[in-house]
């Protein structure tokens, strides 16, 4: 059967989408980077090798994310993409008329406006934490709530608790003083809810104007709590796709469907699921050629230096004898 | 003597003068390098921590000119057109350098400003040929010759699109002096993507703080357009649409290159406003923008802003997803 | 048409005077509050400094209370105040708001185009019913900057703590309802006999400390948290370098009214900053060094983050504050201060001249 891999490195995890070639989901993993993107990529794979049948045949291969580089020479990719323009590629394929999508991943959160299918405006959060998911598990965590039973939880309050403050740090210590007074858990649950899609509204969706249909995805999508409360902010429907923690990873699966299609001759870049048993190793140096002491990273697959890259003037990344 | 021009600031704008100007009085000019790590560290250590980052990364190149100049070039600069100023704190810069960095050399320190009056400009010329101890009639010389040179220099950036990059070592004048080269600003036939880039000269195309943004809009096959070679009268034409006139002179040729590109209809595929974290016009200037772009929605828009932090990771992202976002926009 | 302005301090004391007296109705917004900072923060440029947002904040809670015309202050730059109206007006419209803003600019000349937009405002008034409106205006004013001269003295000396405080209150409503300067006449003499009549301690080393800075960050005291008062609790002699008086006249008497003061005061400046570099950036410096002729023994100076003519000031500090010799302490505001953050930053300034000024006092300072 011919499919399409779809992968998708953040540094908080890292996502694998197999589909086949009407971009169906065939399979999909979730996991922790955990700071060992490396190591990530290549338990995914045999994960992935471990639950497939032979025949399958892997068709191309998109990577993505923040690790999109290291994962394209570790795994061979077709086509590497930006994360907003597979996240979009994605939820278009789910819901073709969507206008406005709403992304809050672990480290980072992003709104993306699209009209007629097209991508018209984007926004990402450069600096706040307060608008992403660490902020949220860190606050469960404080609270003694495992992060799974959050939304649950808090679509119970009747009564949410204001919790105040634009800022990560603020909003936290405002969250301790109001559980220090006592406040009911689920009050003070809801009323993060709403501070985080507050902050989001506020920060990175500033300016932007949010038509329906309106999806939400990324990780958060999970907590039914912040979809309730972007349902009551916004006063409108609120989409959840099925597959609303891989879209990335989908996006850049898709992607690479496409880019293959388009060129019927080519063949794939990918080195087979055996890219899971070779060894990788990244090494980074300072570069001493100027003021500028640029770190490069270089990757090594079985001792051969494959990928160099970090330095701004080239003087590395050009010369890498493939 | 060897007067030292640190690249930061308004070198970009006002550099080719002051070459000329001082080697015509018979001295050496000696340029700060690019900015690069050190300096841009140095211009954090030294610079009050309030201030923006190209302010701090001038501190950083006055550092990296300390041992080698016998002089350094800070001048007060006011107003570089009449009736407008330049952000309060070019007008305290050399106060803030001296009281910033320590064992500096004597300082130029004289005042530029055709707040009143265009022809003021050799007002500047003279109080900085006196302070050299060159006689008037010397000075007045120099002042001659560098003001046709930088004239007939700044028509011929226009004409020919020429955007004032550094190559390397090189300063963008040096690599393009000798014969007002014909190399032409990449004309890429009519498929080309147009995109303005707006935002202050010394963020634009100081290579390291824009991180290649030029050059990465190049190679993506961009053609990249900045109120620098857009014709002085188009910028005021679109400046006029304002309700108050716009006292910035840099932010009066933001916002007036938007609204010549927006109001004439002219062909744009996108536009990027490149800020600087912390600096008073922008917030000002980006917000007058932002709200006149999303009401027409004719154009992408893109605005990144830039600090000591930010990854060059974030920032390719967020370029790649614009470049798609125009490129998407064409096809359809 | 009902008339509303931002808030200074007590400039709405002599603005709803001046406007009510022409004729015209007029909205006061709340005194600034949380409320008035967190919607003004919603709808602003994130990088603006604190007066916009605030400002801004000011002119949703007056429409919402019914205003229709908003009064705003202008200016030529190269301070962003300048440009405040311009932006505030764009994001009022795009919020759906149906008003119309009329700018003062500084009149620099052009005394009669303020007059015509007085003559607007009020309907066609004429020259001398806004001249005598202006007049009680003014007066008012200048009653106001010398009961805030009064109550910073005497706070920090009270030997019943808030009496100061229920004073000065009680005056300010004196001030506001005084209908033609006869009343205030009255209501001045009620003022000052009540302030007199405050039992002071007697405090031999009375601390001076002088509050220096951006106009707006100095004079209203939500964006301050009363740092006048709270420097009062801590038996601290406050004087302010800016009063109302001093920003009308620059902002919308016609030059000929303007004081010589300011110019005389700038030279003292001139070793650190010898040009002006927009706002009071250049009059800050100034100030540390008058009062630190004047024996006080600190200054605060208080900025709103990204301030640009005050960050020109604050990089010049360490050199004036070792040349002439007097602590200065910069505090810089922006939505996120907090009390308990400035009310201890305040604490160890304030024990920090105590110590200094009980060593010289002992004759055990160093010489240098």
């Amino acid at each position: 059967m011919e499919c399409y891999l779809g992968i998708d490195v953040g540094s908080v995890s890292t996502n694998f989408a197999l589909i086949d070639k009407h971009g169906k989901m065939l399979k999909k993993l979730y996991l922790r980077t955990a700071g060992r993107p490396i190591e990530t990529i290549k338990s995914g794979l045999k994960m992935l090798k471990e639950d497939l049948k032979d025949d399958i045949e892997i068709k191309g291969v998109g990577t993505t994310g923040s690790g999109r580089k290291l994962a394209s020479v570790i795994v061979g990719a077709d086509v590497v993409k930006n994360e907003i323009t597979a996240h979009a590629v994605a939820s278009i394929s789910e819901i073709p008329t969507v206008q406005t999508i709403l992304e809050i991943g672990g480290q980072d959160s992003k709104i993306i406006i699209l009209r007629d299918g097209i991508v018209v405006d984007f926004a990402m959060n450069t600096v706040c934490a307060a608008g992403t998911g660490s902020f949220l598990d860190r606050q469960a965590q404080r609270l003694g709530i495992p992060i799974e039973l959050f939304g649950e939880i808090a679509i119970r309050s009747k009564n949410p608790t204001r919790i105040a403050g634009r800022c990560a740090v603020f909003a936290e210590s405002d969250m301790i003083h109001k559980q220090q007074l006592g406040y009911k858990v689920e009050d003070i649950l809801k009323g993060l809810c709403q501070a985080l899609v507050r902050n989001y509204l506020a920060n990175v969706a500033k300016g932007k104007e949010i038509n329906p249909p309106v999806v939400f995805q990324g990780g958060v999508a999970a907590n039914s709590g912040i979809k309730r409360a972007f349902e009551e902010e916004l006063g409108m429907e609120i989409i959840v796709p099925e597959h609303f923690d891989v879209m990335g990873a989908l996006g850049a699966a898709l992607l690479a469907k496409k880019a293959m299609s388009q060129n019927k001759q080519k063949q794939t870049n990918f080195y087979g699921f055996e890219a899971a048993f070779k060894e990788h190793r990244a090494e980074s140096f300072e570069c001493n050629g100027c003021p500028n002491l640029c770190e490069i990273v270089q990757i090594y697959v079985d001792n051969k230096l494959i990928a160099r890259w970090g330095d701004r003037c080239g003087r590395w990344s050009e010369n890498v004898a493939v | 003597m060897r007067i030292g021009v640190p690249r930061a600031l308004f070198y970009y704008m006002y550099y080719p003068f002051w070459k000329i100007f001082f080697e015509a009085l018979g001295h050496e000019v000696i340029l700060s390098s690019p900015t690069n790590k050190k300096i841009l560290k140095d211009g954090l250590e030294f610079a009050v921590d309030d201030a923006c980052l190209p302010v701090k990364v001038f501190h950083g190149h006055i550092v990296d000119l300390l041992d080698r100049v016998d002089v350094l070039f800070i001048p007060r600069i006011i107003s570089i057109e009449p009736g407008e100023f330049i952000c309060p704190k070019f007008l305290g810069l050399p106060d803030m350098v001296k009281s910033s960095i320590p064992d500096l050399p004597p300082i130029i320190d004289s005042n530029l400003s055709v707040y009143k009056n265009r022809k003021d400009l050799i007002g500047h010329a003279k109080s900085i040929g006196t302070d050299l101890g060159h006689s008037s009639r010397l000075i007045l010389k120099a002042y001659t010759i560098a003001s046709t040179k930088f004239n007939s220099y700044k028509k011929f950036q226009i004409s020919h699109e020429q955007l004032p990059l550094d190559s390397g070592q090189k300063s963008f004048f040096d690599s393009n002096s000798s014969y007002f080269s014909r190399h032409k600003n990449k004309c890429l036939g009519e498929n080309t993507l147009n995109v303005l880039l707006l935002g202050h000269p010394y963020n634009i195309y100081d290579n390291y703080i824009s991180m290649n943004l030029i050059t990465k809009l190049q190679k993506n096959g961009i053609k990249v357009i900045t109120p620098e070679i857009i014709p002085v009268k188009n910028i005021s034409a679109g400046a006029k649409n304002l309700k108050k006139r716009l006292f910035w002179t840099m932010g009066k040729n933001i916002i007036g290159s938007t609204y010549y590109y927006m109001d004439c209809g002219k062909a744009l595929d996108g536009i990027i406003h490149l800020a600087s974290f912390g600096c008073g016009p922008d917030s000002i200037v980006g917000e007058l923008l932002e709200r006149k772009l999303s009401r027409n929605r004719l154009v992408p828009f893109l605005r990144i802003n830039i600090d000591e932090h930010s990854g060059e990771e974030g920032f390719n992202t967020r370029l790649e997803a614009f470049i798609d976002v125009i490129e998407g926009r064409r096809r359809n | 048409m009902k008339v509303t302005f931002p808030h200074m301090g007590n400039l709405y004391i002599p603005l709803r005077t001046f406007f009510e007296n022409l004729g015209a109705e007029v909205v006061v917004p709340p005194l600034s509050s949380k409320r008035t900072l967190e919607i003004g923060c919603k709808y602003s440029p994130e990088f603006a400094c604190l007066p916009l947002k605030v400002t801004l904040g000011n002119f949703i809670e007056a429409l919402e209370m019914g205003a229709d015309t908003i009064v705003m202050a202008g200016g030529v730059g190269p301070c962003r105040f300048g440009y405040y109206a311009e932006v505030q007006r764009e994001i009022l419209k795009d919020l759906g708001y149906d008003f119309d803003m009329i700018v003062l600019e500084p009149p620099q000349g052009h005394f009669w185009d303020l007059i015509k937009k007085f003559k607007y405002i009020t309907n066609k008034k004429s020259f001398k019913e806004i001249y005598l409106a202006g007049k009680l205006a003014w007066k008012k004013i200048i009653l106001l900057d010398r009961l805030e001269k009064m109550v910073n003295r005497i706070r920090a000396v009270e030997l019943e703590k808030g009496k100061t405080d229920k004073a000065y209150k009680k005056a300010l409503n004196l001030i506001s309802n005084a209908r033609d300067e006869q009343e205030l006449a009255f209501a001045r003499q009620q003022i000052e006999k009540e302030i007199s009549s405050i039992k002071k301690a007697k405090e031999r080393n009375l601390l001076k400390v002088g509050l220096v800075g951006e106009i707006y960050t100095l004079l209203e005291p939500f964006v301050n948290f009363n740092i006048e008062k709270q420097l009062g609790e801590l038996g601290v002699l406050v004087e302010r370098s800016i009063y109302i008086s001093q920003w009308v006249r620059e902002n919308l008497l016609p030059s000929f009214m303007k004081s010589k003061e300011p110019e005389v005061l700038a030279k003292l400046a001139e070793p650190y900053i010898p040009c002006f570099v927009g706002g009071h950036g250049r009059e800050s410096v100034a100030q540390i060094v008058s009062y630190a002729k004047q024996g006080f023994d600190g200054v605060i100076h208080l900025l709103p983050l990204t301030c640009m003519p005050e960050i020109v000031a604050k990089s010049v500090l360490p050199m004036v504050s070792k040349i002439h010799s007097i602590p200065v302490m910069t505090l810089v505001l922006d939505e996120h201060s907090a009390e308990t953050g400035l009310r201890t930053r305040l604490e160890a300034f304030i024990d920090l001249i105590r110590e200094r000024k009980e060593e010289e006092e002992f004759g055990v300072l160093s010489w240098d």
